[in-house]
């Protein structure tokens, strides 16, 4: 076969034209030779020669058809023959694009997130995130200021390296307060990541721990354009934050939005930029830093681990007090960075993925049975172009661009659905505290993934039934009478792995979403150890918004007064921390005389509440006392621990009145109370040791005050936040909301695994269960005749519908193993996302097994009682 | 196209009546040499005293469909009479051919001529 002679068509042509013209001179000339004159010789010659033009046309034919011909009438032969069966076009495509556009929908989030770590920074791939201690799920910052500037500077593996740390303030300043998400961060941070400023400049490097000079921001984009309505001369000018005058000194540009996968920073100032924080700047026991590090071309993270390590063993061995536990230094590429969104989504996403490849497998194993079926009732037209002379490759060419074609729209009906789907993961997040900013993308690597696996699709549904059909002996097919022929043993075979094949594939799928949807009740159902119906939550920005300590002291016992006297008020406490909410708030906590283990992690959860805290979100008090409104600036530290720490630090001990510091050279606090264990973060998660705080000693950043209402939460929203503005208008409110809304996010990821594994299971029974019926249908029709002689010979109903139902039903067997042992095999990869309910559970194996096998059985059913009740004598004569 | 299929049909019939034949003709006019079209269609009426007259309808497609084979070989070369004129060339594939060509066709003239030379009285017994 020649690949390209399009390209030379039009030379060949002129060469056979100049050919002919050749061929005419000569015999022009030989005829004047013999004395003829030039009119007449030519007018011989032409005639002699006969039609150019058909000569022309006929020789063309011997050169063969180029790739670009062939395939244009390939085409134009696939879409009329996909025109002829309007029915089997529209099922096939419209199965193709729902399963292609599963795998996109779950790819576009993935490209959304994993791929798209921090929009706006260049080569997110050379970036890693270090973390420090025992690998976690959910790490606090793992770097103090010191520490990381020694490793920063003492490195030799990296190109450059960032720190940052987010806090909530208040836009102050304008009318209404406003709170925004803000980084503090080192003063590379914008140049490691590649971003350049839109408007003015980035953090010159003496900025970075310049104590008294004044204190700059940089402002994010929308930012910028919402609050300060794009004013291009914004720059130099001084915006209040917290009350603070800050210098506007950069604007960065469209779509960065900060470090951190998934969350949005609002504006970005140094690390200490008012000059007050110097403790954090000089203490190497304060880690409060999260820092991301840009390796040198060429360098393995195996190999910058061991650098940074190296680092960090001289930085211990000269601060030992400062690092007392666990000190390894571990590397995250972006995608799977445990600080931010991506952790999660690394853990969830590639399995959807994985699970909607399922779906795709099994809606081609569904489209190639009825491509298969297709191709046999198109038997007789196969063997007549055989035997015309086409062979075995340009026919199955023919049959595969059939199903490519298929799959080309498709990929196109999925490309178009994609562009809305992707967007639809921002859906599943509830309203929540924390600035987050995921949704999926549609874009080129998207469509790619889309066109890979249209591409794939097409060829997976239609080569094997193209190969298949293509052996069928011509002479036999055109002697043989069509009913007779029911496709052939090999064709008989063939369809039946593809219905055992659908089988064993949805089986996996229901298995999996089983298992999510019992999670999920389980999660539901689970206790947290708190109450979470008839709480309100509602927050206050105090420090945020520039109030000073003892200010906020004040205010928070007015909060306290007001809300409690409100009514259908029950209990009214504050804390700075709700559970459940993928929040982690830790510090290290040094028992006294407490000898840590080598690795051990010092971290402990902590929270700073208020008297009644306990008492209204029924976390029992199981020894000692709950605080007291004498807990207070001028009174012994008190502190109140969990019983994991009480186990923990003081094993077989009575713990009141035991004494422990928080950060290192802190004040001690005396044990008071033991508060029975209650959930932090995930119902599922392993107890850590947690420690409580009364929030009239210890400042807290935060304020939250939590309300234990009578009836309807959410109906008491506006009374609260009235209340607080009674107070002091100027009190940023936010958050306010049912704190069950709030612990929701505790079991998102549950959700979105379970919704799309039950979407995803659901097309794969339907598709299963439509298979088995069409072949068997297909099956039964086929033996319409056979089944006649069979019923005219004397076998019964019942025999009749034995015979269709086992033939059916052994297929659904054979396919309920298979599946069983794929679905088993698969089930541990979800292991670890599953609560309450082992991989292999038996009650979910079995209802999924027998609801597969009742919806087989019905598929199987429905023909046979058809066949049944058919008249014999109409049956033996239809042919 | 202005050509009506039935025509083109009778050409593409003529070309398969004639197929083997005319392929062994063409492939041992080459033998002697290169040669451009119109040169084999002298050489063949030559060679038959004028019996064989190859129509161009024929030979150009058989010409083309032996490349194609392999089984000659083209270029553009001038004429001794300064004509510039494609000259095909009998390659060693097509020689081969040939010597099958040619075998077949011994054997079916003597096929048919031992049909047709039957004596009478010996077909009698």
């Amino acid at each position: 076969m020649k690949w390209f002679p399009s390209f030379g068509f039009q030379q060949r042509k002129r060469e056979l034209q100049e050919e002919i013209d050749a061929h005419l001179q000569m015999a022009i000339a030989d005829r004047v030779e013999r004395g003829e004159t030039a009119e007449t010789a030519r007018e011989a010659a032409a005639r002699e020669f006969g039609n150019i033009p058909l000569v022309q046309d006929v020789t063309r034919q011997m050169w063969g058809l180029g790739l670009f011909e062939q395939l244009g009438r390939d085409v134009r032969f696939a879409l009329r023959q996909l025109r002829k069966s309007p029915g089997f076009t529209i099922a096939a495509t419209t199965m193709l694009a729902v399963a292609i556009c599963a795998n996109s929908t779950v790819f576009s989030w993935i490209d959304g997130t994993m791929l798209r770590p921090i929009p706006g920074a260049r080569d997110t791939g050379d970036l890693v995130s270090l973390q420090r201690g025992e690998r976690n799920f959910s790490p606090t910052p793992p770097f103090s200021y010191l520490d990381y500037r020694d490793l920063r500077e003492q490195n030799h593996t990296f190109a450059g390296m960032l720190a940052y740390r987010n806090d909530w303030i208040a836009l102050t300043g304008g009318a209404q307060p406003e709170r925004a998400y803000i980084a503090n961060v080192s003063a590379n941070f914008f140049e490691v990541l590649g971003v350049k400023p839109m408007l003015g400049r980035f953090f010159l490097p003496e900025e970075e721990s310049r104590p008294g000079a004044v204190p700059e921001v940089i402002l994010s984009y929308s930012l910028w354009k919402t609050r300060y309505a794009a004013d291009p001369a914004l720059v130099g000018k001084s915006i209040e934050v917290s009350r603070h005058p800050l210098t506007v000194i950069g604007v960065a540009p469209e779509g960065f939005v900060g470090a951190a996968p998934g969350l949005r920073d609002d504006l970005w100032v140094t690390l200490d930029p008012l000059g007050n924080d110097g403790w954090r700047m000089t203490h190497r026991d304060w880690a409060s830093l999260i820092v991301i590090g840009k390796l040198r071309p060429g360098v393995s993270r195996d190999q910058a681990a061991q650098d940074l390590n190296t680092v960090m063993h001289r930085i211990v061995a000269a601060y030992p007090d400062d690092h007392l536990g666990d000190n390894r230094i571990t590397l995250d590429p972006m995608w799977r960075s445990p600080f931010g969104a991506n952790g999660y989504m690394a853990a969830t996403l590639p399995i959807l993925l994985a699970i909607a490849g399922l779906v795709l497998l099994l809606t081609c194993a569904n489209v190639a049975t009825l491509t298969l079926v297709r191709f046999v009732a198109r038997r007789r037209e196969l063997a007549i172009r055989q035997s015309l002379g086409a062979n075995r490759m340009q026919l199955v060419r023919q049959m595969v661009l059939e199903g490519a074609m298929l799959s080309t729209g498709a990929g196109a009906a999925a490309l178009l659905l994609t562009t809305w789907t992707s967007k639809t993961f921002a859906w599943f997040f509830p309203p929540n505290a924390a600035p987050i900013r995921l949704n999926g993308t549609m874009d080129y690597k998207v469509a790619i993934g889309i066109a890979v696996a249209s591409l794939l699709a097409g060829m997976l549904c239609s080569a094997l039934p193209a190969w298949r059909s293509s052996q069928a002996p011509a002479i036999e097919v055109l002697k043989a009478e069509s009913a007779n022929v029911s496709g052939g043993s090999r064709n008989r075979k063939l369809l039946s792995a593809l219905v055992v094949a659908q089988i064993a594939l949805s089986l996996p799928l229901l298995l999996c979403s089983g298992l999510f949807l019992r999670t999920l009740k389980n999660l539901a159902g689970a206790d947290p150890g708190f109450e979470q119906d008839h709480i309100l939550t509602a927050s206050v920005g105090l420090s945020i918004a520039g109030y000073s300590r003892d200010e906020t002291m004040v205010i928070r016992h007015k909060i306290m007064d007001r809300v409690s006297a409100l009514p259908g008020v029950k209990v009214a406490s504050l804390t700075n921390w709700i559970p459940m909410t993928l929040r982690r708030r830790s510090v290290d906590a040094y028992p006294e005389g407490y000898v840590t283990h080598p690795h051990e992690s010092l971290q402990v959860y902590h929270a700073d509440v208020s008297p009644r805290y306990f008492e209204s979100l029924h976390i029992p008090i199981l020894e000692g006392r709950e605080f007291t409104p004498d807990d207070k600036d001028k009174a012994p530290m008190a502190v109140i621990v969990d019983q994991t720490a009480a186990r923990r630090y003081w094993p077989g001990q009575d713990p009141l009145g035991k004494r422990l510091r928080v950060v290192g050279d802190g004040p001690l606090f005396t044990v008071v109370g033991v508060a029975k264990n209650s959930t932090h973060m995930f119902v599922n998660e392993s107890p850590e040791p947690m420690i409580y705080r009364s929030i009239f000693q210890e400042g807290g950043d935060e304020t939250t005050v939590q309300v234990k209402t009578e009836g309807n939460p959410a109906d008491l929203a506006p009374a609260v936040e009235n209340a607080i503005h009674e107070i002091d208008t100027r009190l940023p409110v936010f958050d306010v909301r049912p704190m069950r809304e709030s612990t929701q996010m505790a079991s998102i990821f549950a959700v979105i695994e379970s919704a799309l594994a039950g979407m995803f299971a659901l097309i794969g029974l339907v598709l299963a269960a439509t298979g088995i019926y069409g072949v068997v249908a297909y099956r039964t029709q086929m033996r319409t005749h056979e089944i006649g002689v069979r019923m005219a010979l004397g076998a019964s109903r019942v025999d009749v519908i034995r015979l269709v139902l086992l033939q059916g039903l052994r297929l659904a067997g054979i396919g309920l193993v298979l599946g069983l042992a794929f679905a088993l095999g698969l089930t541990r990869f979800i292991a670890r996302l599953l609560y309450g309910i082992g991989a292999n559970d038996p009650v979910t194996v079995v209802s999924v097994v027998m609801l597969l096998g009742v919806m087989s059985l019905l598929a199987c059913y429905l023909p046979a009682h058809r066949a049944m009740r058919r008249n014999p004598m109409t049956a033996i004569r239809e042919l | 196209m202005s050509t009506s299929m039935s025509e083109k049909d009778q050409y593409k019939n003529r070309i398969e009546l004639l197929q083997g034949t005319l392929d062994m003709l063409i492939l041992q006019t080459l033998q002697w040499g290169p040669q451009h079209g119109y040169g084999i269609v002298q050489a063949l009426r030559l060679q038959s005293g004028d019996v064989l007259q190859v129509e161009t309808g024929s030979l150009y497609p058989a010409l083309h469909r032996l490349e194609r084979q392999g089984w000659v070989q083209s270029e553009w070369k001038q004429s001794e009479s300064k004509q510039r004129a494609r000259y095909y060339r009998i390659t060693a594939k097509g020689k081969k051919q040939l010597a099958s060509d040619l075998g077949r066709w011994e054997r079916i003239v003597e096929a048919i001529g031992s049909v047709m030379y039957v004596k009478p009285k010996e077909s009698e017994s």
